[in-house]
């Protein structure tokens, strides 16, 4: 039975004290998602004098989110996986492999985090257009593979330096390939690392913007939800109630999910693996 | 081994759907033209024009709205050789910026429904580039009620004038300007209108003078005229409240249009804005002071905003088309006046529903200066670059003549650059 | 293959193996990325516009206006530094705390975490208008209310204030990232040594620098390595926020090269300042992860 020390009470208070004025800024994204026009432009800070449910379905069928919704899950749960699947194997082996080769082919692996997106965001477009990646968010997804892969790559190939070496002669010698034992033995115990993984992909992938315009501008049907909310923004004039009410809609998935993994990444804490 | 290769297999197999995916755009039927456009505040009236044409026509726009990231999203697409048929641009230097992808529209019928003076802005060599979109004014919008409220009768025209004014209104507790230091853009606008007789009185003419700056010959620092612009900024920014570097665009329309400030510089684009922040507002135009000499101020107008057909675009006739339907048919020519609510570049046109508008033709008739954007006619990127320096001299990062001198150094740069 | 010794045929499996875990992660990023940034970097090379249908061959010239006349670069150089070092040692320091604090065990972990993340996760352009206001109107009926002349600053339009504005927004937005990170890190802590070293009778602060530190040293060089090279290539944050300036004076190189390359037309001097910032940032890199690497502990 959990007791909660009367010194970590007064902890969750201060944090909780600390979180309200973090989180004032989305607060006020909230109460100026139910509120007119004029009302936005006017006073920011003011809460709403009647909530104005019409921007968010207004913004709902401007958005249309049904079709946007199913797009953007498509690209981020094809971009997720393959980053998943590709990392974990990389990262666990270049982790193990302790020669120069092994170094170097993980420098050149990781070294994409260091290069900013707009210096080759062209010639990527141009790839992708040979590849015949553009215009779906099924290609969207495969190019975010090799995107997110080197952040990915990079914290398995740490994360698997608490699993004991031993693991990994152990699982060979019951008979196994050498991918069936990562991926039953070894796979298993790296999942507070995989969870972040799939957290921080399925984040920014859900909200990535500048690559699903530049691939997808093409093909009206294939939009995802960024771009459909963005269109809210204009250089001289923003649609205030709308654009406020479509950032909502918009991320509210990706803070359900987000809440929900929470859970799992608690259940799923190493402690037993471990004991051998 | 087996293993092995049933993976390898089943990852191919995953592939395949993606090669079948790309290819099904190719589908036969009823053409769909590709347009990418800026100005999404005009979101609702290009879907109702959209509308229109299909209506009559069968034609579908698939118009795509980008505002920041519009230049860099067609430069990635001209590129990659993703061509949208009809695109946006501004006029005069990006004439030559895009060259090698616009359709030459000099012997299209429909150009010759199109006011000549709008025309200027598309055509180089005889050539006509571009289609101009609309036709704008910008100059010094104020809030009449605040005017009238403080005892403001007689206009202001030079800078004598507009301190005179801005010391009543300060004295009443009115913080006479929302200065729009903030974006990067409304300093070059509010700055070059201050010399804006200069180039034709004192140096031949808009195209000399740009040429003679762009050649080097002719620097900022030996125009004496600069100094202007200088004492606009300066008073700007003292009557613009305690926070001046702060304030953008939306500062700027809804405090004029709550009656918090009394002038902003801005062009008829703002009126929407204002107007839906506060729909009882009554707006006028001010023109701009240059110097102290009340006969040449006056305001910008010209036509900057400007369609290109893209002459590899797979649908150039269906684009032409649609161009002249645009220009001839009932609904297109009634489009800008009367859905967009500015003022149309087609000869005849109908004057729109809005306040700036009428003051702008009032103006106009009247006899106030409207000065071509002879800005625009600097090399592309110029006008975010100066922009910025301009900024920092309101910020107080660099004193007049340090900002002359990065004026001149980021010229001759993108200049030669641009050669 | 029967004809190979065991031992080749040791390594010839090894080989493979090495090949099979480690190639579509090559293909992946070869593809995406790597492919597309050498082809820009051919274009470094050249003099183009990024529109025209030519390029012009010119050479080193690109590179030799960047080192020595291109004074606006190196002054976003510098401001791109002086922010990564706050925004790096800020965000890792607080994220790190609270990554502690919120895997101990207290009430309400769960929303609180959320809480904390949630901002990572908002667009940027709408937190560059939130701020943006709650710096200007926010902060002016705040001075109304509270009377405190710290809201009556110009928190983005006074140059020698805007760094610290900046500097906040950027981790109030990235906190929440590196905040998974570390509680992922401090998950893979072994429970058992925790409480073996609780019943030797350390206490918290021992048991944290002694057990716990070297033991997400992986999750902090991961941390540390991200926040450096996304500090190094800021560019949403500050074109949200104040595009630059007031002037140019929160200019970081990433907004630079993106106006040099899309805003000026100067493609190839812009890819050019890109390949120096990531060779730039690579140095920085395998300086740190070299230095942080070889304090990681395995188990």
């Amino acid at each position: 039975m959990k007791k909660y020390t009367p010194a970590s009470t007064f902890t969750t208070l201060i944090l909780s004290v600390v979180a309200l004025f973090y989180l004032y800024p989305l607060f006020l994204v909230v109460i100026n998602s139910f509120k007119t026009f004029s009302e936005i432009t006017s006073n920011v800070l003011a809460l709403p004098k009647s909530l104005v449910f019409e921007n968010f379905s207004n913004a709902f069928r401007i958005m249309n989110y049904p079709q946007y919704f199913l797009n953007t899950l498509l690209a981020t749960a094809v971009g997720v996986s393959g980053v998943v699947l590709v990392s974990s194997m990389a990262g666990y082996k270049l982790s193990r492999t302790k020669t120069r080769y092994s170094f170097v082919m993980f420098m050149v692996l990781i070294a994409p985090m260091m290069i900013p997106f707009h210096s080759f965001m062209i010639s990527l477009v141009k790839v992708a257009k040979e590849l015949h990646l553009i215009g779906s968010p099924l290609g969207l997804g495969v190019l975010y593979w090799g995107l997110g892969a080197s952040l990915a790559l990079f914290m398995y190939h740490g994360a698997v330096k608490s699993v004991p070496q031993e693991l990994d002669d152990c699982a060979l010698i019951d008979g196994a390939g050498p991918l069936r034992a990562f991926f039953q033995i070894i796979f298993p115990l790296l999942q507070p690392v995989t969870v972040s993984v799939i957290v921080i992909n399925t984040m920014w992938m859900w909200n990535d913007f500048l690559l699903p315009l530049l691939v997808l501008s093409g093909s009206k049907k294939s939009l995802t939800l960024q771009l459909a909310a963005y269109n809210f923004f204009g250089l001289y004039k923003v649609d205030w109630n709308f654009a406020m009410a479509g950032v909502l809609l918009t991320i509210l998935p990706a803070v359900i999910f987000y809440l929900s993994l929470q859970r799992y990444i608690i259940k799923g804490m190493v402690a037993g693996a471990v004991k051998t | 081994m087996k293993k092995m290769l049933f993976v390898v297999m089943a990852v191919l197999l995953a592939f395949s759907p993606l090669f079948a995916a790309g290819q099904q755009e190719q589908a036969a039927g009823p053409v769909t033209l590709n347009v990418l456009f800026y100005s999404p505040e005009l979101a609702e009236q290009y879907n109702d024009m959209v509308a229109a044409y299909k209506a009559e026509t069968g034609v579908t726009l698939d118009i795509t709205v980008l505002q920041t990231d519009y230049r860099s999203v067609l430069t990635s697409r001209l590129n990659s050789g993703d061509v949208p048929d009809i695109f946006m641009s501004s006029a005069y230097a990006d004439n030559s910026t895009y060259k090698d992808y616009v359709y030459d529209l000099t012997n299209e019928d429909f150009i010759k429904k199109i006011e000549p003076s709008a025309l200027q802005g598309v055509t180089v060599d005889g050539k006509v580039l571009g289609y101009p979109f609309l036709v704008q004014s910008h100059s010094f919008i104020y809030n009449k009620k605040v005017f009238a409220d403080n005892g403001i009768t007689t206009l202001p025209k030079t800078l004598a004038d507009f301190e005179a004014v801005s010391k009543k209104l300060q004295a009443n507790g009115v913080q006479p300007f929302a200065t729009g230091f903030k974006e990067f853009w409304v300093l070059p606008q509010t700055a070059w209108q201050a010399i804006a007789n200069v180039p034709a009185e004192n140096y031949g003419g808009y195209e000399n003078f740009v040429a003679k700056l762009n050649a080097g010959e002719l620097k900022f620092k030996d125009i004496p005229q600069m100094s202007q612009v200088f004492d606009l900024l300066d008073l700007i920014k003292k009557y613009g409240g305690p926070k001046p570097n702060e304030s953008d665009f939306n500062d700027q329309t809804s405090s004029l249009a709550t009656g918090k400030v009394a002038m902003i510089h801005q062009g008829n684009w703002a009126e929407d804005s204002i107007r839906k922040t506060n729909p009882e507002v009554e707006i006028g135009f001010l023109v701009g002071p240059t110097g102290n000499n009340a006969a040449t101020a006056g305001i910008m107008f010209d036509s900057n905003q400007t369609i290109r057909i893209a002459k590899d675009g797979k649908n150039l006739d269906a684009a032409l088309d649609w161009l002249r339907w645009l220009t001839t048919s009932e609904y297109g020519r009634n489009w800008i006046p009367g859905k967009v609510k500015q003022l149309s570049p087609i000869i005849g046109a109908a004057a729109p529903d809005s306040q700036i508008a009428k003051e702008t033709s009032a103006l106009l008739a009247s006899g106030t200066p409207g000065y071509p954007w002879f800005y625009q006619m600097f090399p592309t990127g110029t006008e975010q670059q100066l922009g910025a320096i301009l900024q920092g001299y309101c910020a107080g990062i660099t004193n007049r003549a340090q900002t002359l001198d990065a004026l001149d150094s980021a010229y001759a740069k993108i200049a030669k650059a641009a050669q | 293959m029967e004809s190979m010794t065991p031992l080749k045929r040791k390594q010839w499996d090894r080989a493979l193996t090495f090949a099979l875990f480690t190639l579509p992660a090559l293909a992946a990023i070869l593809i995406s990325v790597e492919i597309p940034f050498l082809m820009s970097v051919f274009s470094s090379f050249t003099k183009w516009n990024g529109l025209d249908r030519a390029q012009t061959f010119i050479g080193l010239e690109n590179y030799k206006e960047l080192f020595l006349d291109d004074l606006d670069m190196w002054k976003a150089f510098g401001f791109t530094l002086r922010l990564t070092l706050g925004s790096v040692l800020v965000v890792n320091l607080c994220a790190l705390l609270l990554a502690v604090l919120l895997d101990s065990d207290i009430r309400g972990k769960n929303a609180l975490r959320a809480a904390f993340y949630v901002p990572n996760i908002v667009s940027l352009i709408i937190i560059g208008y939130i701020w943006r206001f709650i710096f200007s109107a926010g902060f002016e009926s705040f001075f109304q209310t509270t009377g405190m002349d710290f809201f009556m600053f110009s928190w983005l339009g006074d140059v020698n204030l805007v760094y610290f504005s900046v500097l906040m927004v950027s981790v109030w937005h990235s906190l929440g990232f590196y905040l998974v990170i570390y509680i992922a890190g401090l998950q893979t802590v072994p429970r058992d040594l925790i409480e073996a070293s609780m019943i030797d009778g350390a206490g918290r602060v021992v048991r944290f620098f002694r057990i716990t530190l070297p033991l997400i040293m992986s999750a902090i060089t991961v941390s540390v390595f991200h926040s450096l090279s996304n500090g190094l290539k800021a560019f949403d944050v500050i074109f949200s926020l104040t595009n630059g300036g007031p002037g140019n004076s929160t200019t970081t190189i990433a907004l630079d090269i993106y106006r040099t390359a899309f805003v000026i037309n100067r493609f190839g001097y812009g890819t050019a300042k890109s390949v120096v910032l990531f060779l730039m940032i690579l140095i920085l890199s395998i300086f740190q992860v070299r230095l942080f690497k070889s304090r990681e502990v395995e188990v």
